[in-house]
């Protein structure tokens, strides 16, 4: 099966090792797309796993690229695999659930917690849509209505308990998100006024305060401490990552190292340690559990790092046109940490802050006139093969489902280098 | 890692650790006393090799649950000093506002996190449910205050569940999860939670009568700091009973404090002094009765132990500051 998408994004490169797949991006910002590399992809050993890997983003040249496909329905052919569809009803159903548990006794507090849940507020849905494909992944079958009695049942009580790992997941980040426009000032989220801004600071905290105690008692629930435990230890990482960002010295602001760490905190424990949490409840081994959280963590990251450059680039791909909040914020993100390794001037920069707007403009410049952008992107997709490379260490199934979900969770490692906004 | 890093967080969260406020560390020395009352021998050093170690093991356990209620507790205390943008305008710096109320949240969400770690590793998922729901319980205390409606704000019922989720949710469900990791039966954690949840009610009833009356017999001389803030506390309820009339001058507020000289008047007359005090003692005795219905026990520390919480009763009745 051939998935042919857009040329201009990807040429594919495969090397010959068992992990067929590795991406270097094509973009206009980056030269050197090479389309002799897709050539010699023509030429590649490419294994196909237990997973019906059909990924050929190769150029004209179809032949030889497609081999072993795993018999598999006809329905394959025509799918083009979108991974948040394949778990769209679900996830309507843990938006309902969602919607349902953080209901509160008193209206103010209930408007509050439920602000960001509301139909058509709920964001991206990405670390729900993660954590069910990885469900899937894990070989824990979505289960069949009216079937088979007992083995039914446990399927779905597990099915259960990981969509509870979801729902839990949403409420600690949604909690955060309060708490940090909070911290932040902020006057709109997803494009709606934040709640501190509509409903007050307190009530803003209360509300956060609340989602999180939610989400701890459903936590309890799931009887499993190593699980308690894996999400407590996200809500620690959230706020010494926050802190992290609030606090920081003028070496460590400068420092690759610090913002690396800074953004694991903030940004991909919680999607790791779930993912992690998702390959326990299914009783996978310690070391698929690993590879979980692998995929977690460098998803994650990935994706923040592309984020640090849209902040920067916008829709289009010339610098200036994203919205430049980090660096208005003082935040200073990979390409600025990048820029600064070739042109130390920027440092001084820096150190004066961005509160004068010519600093901006400064900076912008430099950033310009650096590989900050390229080396960022270089950055996020390594770590987006780190995530595909864990995918693909994972036990051989043959499930069509288990194929399906792995396939969906590598082209989400795809969607998160290529977006644009 | 993070205390070191940030003077700034670890002193907003160490400054309500260190506050002189009564019942200074209250919380702890009740669940400390409960342990033992449970028959939950304090462990000698050097003795009985596995046994004792047990026993530690165990005190460990529930000394993290003091533990783990102080910061619950704490963090609270730093959320509900976030202020809105509305009292910025009574003249606040705003650079003070604004650092004020980040340093709130944050120190807040990181007590919370510790918490929820150290909740994390006792390992006991039902203890974990308790104090989840004391957060929420607190938060919920908290909105009812902010957001109460005319009608609500001058109703017995509503208060008294405000105050437990303000203030007798946290003990009681403290002292409940103490007699779990005990082991307890069901029917002697229940005792120990309605030990908390009576001693907690009793001691913020006679919170909201010292409000008034200070160190002082008399009224007025208290703080009244809640009645300034709006805030209508057990004895003005009561004696809007006797007097409905004032219940038109808390409508109007008490921005003008005239209308808190009107109430005090209203007050002084009525009974709601007397009716709260013996609110409270019949909360204490209630607390009293469920250490007396705890399980025949002659080890010495435990009847020691049992006694030191019946005198609390005693003392929270009759402290007068």
């Amino acid at each position: 099966m051939l998935i042919y998408r857009g040329l201009s994004r990807i040429s594919r490169i495969s090397k010959k090792t068992p992990f067929g797949r590795r991406w270097l991006p094509s973009h206009p910002l980056l030269s050197g797309a090479s389309h002799s590399a897709a050539a010699a992809a023509a030429d590649s050993s490419v294994k196909v796993l237990g997973c019906r890997e059909a990924y050929s983003w190769s150029l004209p040249a179809l032949h030889g690229i497609r081999h072993q496909i795993h018999h598999q329905s006809s329905s394959v052919i025509e799918e083009q695999l979108d991974p948040f569809s394949l778990v769209a009803d679900e996830l309507s159903i843990l938006a309902k659930r969602l919607r349902s548990m953080v209901v509160a006794e008193v209206p103010k507090l209930a408007s509050a917690a439920e602000y960001f849940f509301k139909m058509g507020v709920e964001g991206k849905r990405f670390r729900p849509t993660v954590l069910l494909l990885m469900a899937t992944a894990l070989n824990v079958r979505v289960p069949e209505p009216l079937h088979d009695g007992v083995e039914d049942a446990l399927a779905t009580e597990l099915r259960t308990r990981q969509q509870c790992i979801a729902e839990i997941t949403e409420m600690i980040h949604v909690a955060s998100l309060l708490h940090d426009d909070v911290l932040d000032d902020a006057d709109t989220r997803r494009g709606i006024g934040s709640l501190n801004f509509v409903m007050g600071n307190k009530l803003a905290v209360l509300a956060g305060d609340f989602l999180l105690s939610r989400a701890c008692v459903a936590l309890a629930s799931l009887k499993n401490t190593e699980v308690v435990t894996l999400l407590a230890t996200v809500v620690e990482h959230l706020v010494t990552g926050e802190t992290m960002q609030m606090t920081t010295s003028s070496d460590q602001r400068c420092s690759m190292d610090y913002y690396m760490q800074k953004t694991y905190y903030k940004t991909a424990s919680l999607i790791s340690n779930s993912c992690k949490a998702i390959a326990l409840l299914a009783g996978q081994t310690a070391e698929v559990a690993i590879l979980a959280f692998d995929y977690g963590k460098n998803l994650g990251l990935a994706y923040q790092l592309i984020d640090d450059v849209l902040d920067f680039t916008g829709t289009s791909a010339s610098l200036g046109k994203g919205s430049l909040s980090d660096i208005r914020h003082g935040i200073i993100t990979a390409p600025i940490l990048f820029a600064m390794e070739e042109f130390p001037q920027l440092r001084t920069v820096v150190e004066q802050g961005f509160e004068d707007s010519s600093n901006v403009d400064i900076a912008l410049e430099y950033l310009g006139k650096s590989r900050g952008i390229q080396k960022t992107r270089e950055l996020a997709v390594k770590h987006a093969n780190l995530a595909a490379a864990a995918i693909d260490s994972l036990p051989e199934n043959n499930d069509e489902d288990v194929t399906k979900s792995r396939r969906a969770l590598l082209d989400l490692t795809h969607r998160v280098i290529t977006r644009n906004k | 890692m993070v205390i070191a890093e940030v003077p700034k967080l670890a002193s907003a969260a160490e400054y309500f650790f260190k506050m002189g406020v009564e019942g200074k560390r209250f919380r702890p020395t009740v669940l400390l006393l409960m342990a033992t009352a449970l028959n939950v021998r304090v462990p000698e050093p050097l003795h009985d090799g596995v046994e004792d170690a047990s026993a530690t093991e165990l005190r460990t356990r529930q000394q993290c649950i003091a533990e783990i209620t102080e910061m619950i507790h704490v963090a609270s205390l730093l959320h509900d000093d976030v202020l809105d943008d509305a009292d910025t305008r009574r003249g606040i710096g705003s650079l003070n506002f604004v650092m004020g109320n980040k340093l709130a949240v944050l120190a807040g969400d990181f007590l919370l996190s510790r918490a929820c770690v150290a909740l994390a590793s006792l390992k006991n998922t039902e203890v974990v449910t308790l104090l989840a729901t004391v957060v929420e319980h607190l938060v919920t205390g908290e909105t009812m205050q902010m957001t109460t409606s005319s009608d609500q704000r001058c109703s017995m019922d509503y208060y008294m569940q405000k105050t437990y989720y303000k203030t007798a949710s946290l003990i009681s469900n403290s002292c409940k999860a103490i007699a779990l990791l005990a082991g307890q039966t069901a029917e002697v954690a229940i005792l120990a939670f309605d030990y908390g949840k009576n001693l907690g009610l009793a001691y913020q009833l006679i919170d909201d009568v010292l409000d008034f009356t200070g160190t002082s017999a008399s009224l007025g001389k208290g703080s009244l700091s809640d009645i300034r803030h709006g805030i209508i506390t057990a004895p003005i309820l009561f004696a809007m009973e006797e007097f409905p009339q004032l219940r038109t001058v808390v409508e109007q507020g008490f921005e003008d404090s005239s209308n808190v000289d009107i109430a005090l008047e209203y007050l002084g007359k009525s009974r709601g002094i007397q009716k709260t005090r013996e609110l409270a003692v019949k909360h204490a005795n209630l607390a009293a009765a469920a250490i007396d219905s705890l399980p025949e026990n002659n080890d010495e520390d435990v009847t020691k132990s049992r006694r030191a919480l019946l005198d609390l009763t005693h003392r929270v009745i009759t402290r007068n500051k």
